[in-house]
């Protein structure tokens, strides 16, 4: 493959800045460059969408029992109390 | 709904509404979405848990009584966290706490490299190339690795530093915008993406052990 001017190990540090849209245009195209050259940083994007994915569907730590039952007590006495 | 997925601006309207009106499940339903992070949020404002948790008991209230006063000017969970920011923020004062996003701080120190540095070749002409690349090859479904993965990733989210681990849950999982984070926290934009960066890095490595170890 003919050598990109960003490295791999500069791409990984990178693509954060890059997907946040945080780059200068000179450091987007580069980025941009390096992904066209390189399969393997393709390969490494693709399982850093994924694992955002996966981390996407992680249910929410619900509250305790006794907490959640006490807030709801609390919506209810107000909403009765109106 | 799911309960990460983002909330618009018709979602609001509807749940202000059935929250003015007493609707119960509706209010469970924020308790059960928020809860968690708001914790994570409040602990790093006052000294325990057990204050924290104080914190976020009052906020629900707060958003009890204060919901018909409401004006939609941001969205409902933009509301609810700047309340919750202002008690633990007072709170923390209160107990003589100096903050400044202590957590926060400890979640940039770590400079954890993205990816192992033995991955990539140590010197020469392709120095800093991938040597052991990753591969993208027959991934599954995200829906099907949340199920298969999920535990190890929850353990592994657990494990971050507070402030990469809030940052990934208000970003990736309540999908909170970049902009949103960082007033809430009080973190430059520069700084929620180093934490945001870290963690997710450590995501892909978790994900990508779990894809080299075969699964079952
Ligand atoms: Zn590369």
């Amino acid at each position: 493959m003919r050598q990109p001017v960003v490295r791999c190990v500069e791409f990984v540090e990178s693509v954060t800045e890059w997907t946040e849209g945080a780059l200068s245009d000179d450091d987007r195209l580069t980025i941009e460059e390096h992904l066209v050259v390189c399969p393997h940083c393709t390969d490494y994007l693709v399982q850093l969408r994924l694992a955002t994915e996966v981390v996407h569907e992680q249910p929410p730590e619900a509250p305790a029992t006794a907490t959640r039952t006490a807030l709801l007590t609390a919506f209810r006495s107000q909403r009765d109390s109106r | 709904m799911h309960a990460g997925v983002d909330q618009t601006e018709a979602d609001d309207t509807r749940l202000v509404a059935a929250l003015r009106a007493g609707d119960e499940q509706a209010f469970g339903g924020l308790v059960d979405r928020y809860y968690g992070v708001m914790l994570r949020v409040a602990r790093d404002y006052v000294a325990t848990k057990e204050a924290a948790e104080d914190v976020v008991q009052e906020t629900f209230l707060g958003v009890i009584q204060g919901i018909d006063r409401f004006e939609g000017r941001s969205s409902l969970r933009t509301w609810m966290f700047r309340i919750l920011v202002n008690r633990a923020r007072t709170r923390g004062e209160r107990e003589g706490r100096t903050r400044p996003f202590s957590s926060f701080a400890s979640g940039l120190d770590d400079d954890e490299p993205a990816v192992d540095p033995d991955r990539f070749v140590p010197d020469g002409r392709w120095a800093g190339f991938w040597s052991a690349p990753p591969s993208a090859e027959h991934l599954p479904d995200a829906k099907v690795l949340a199920v298969e993965l999920g535990d190890r990733l929850t353990q592994a989210i657990e494990t971050l530093p507070p402030a990469q681990r809030t940052v990934l849950e208000l970003r990736d999982v309540r999908g909170f915008s970049s902009a949103e984070v960082c007033e809430l926290l009080d973190i430059s934009e520069a700084n929620q993406r180093v934490l945001l960066h870290r963690a997710r890095s450590k995501a892909r490595a978790v994900l990508e052990r779990y894809l080299q170890a075969g699964r079952p």
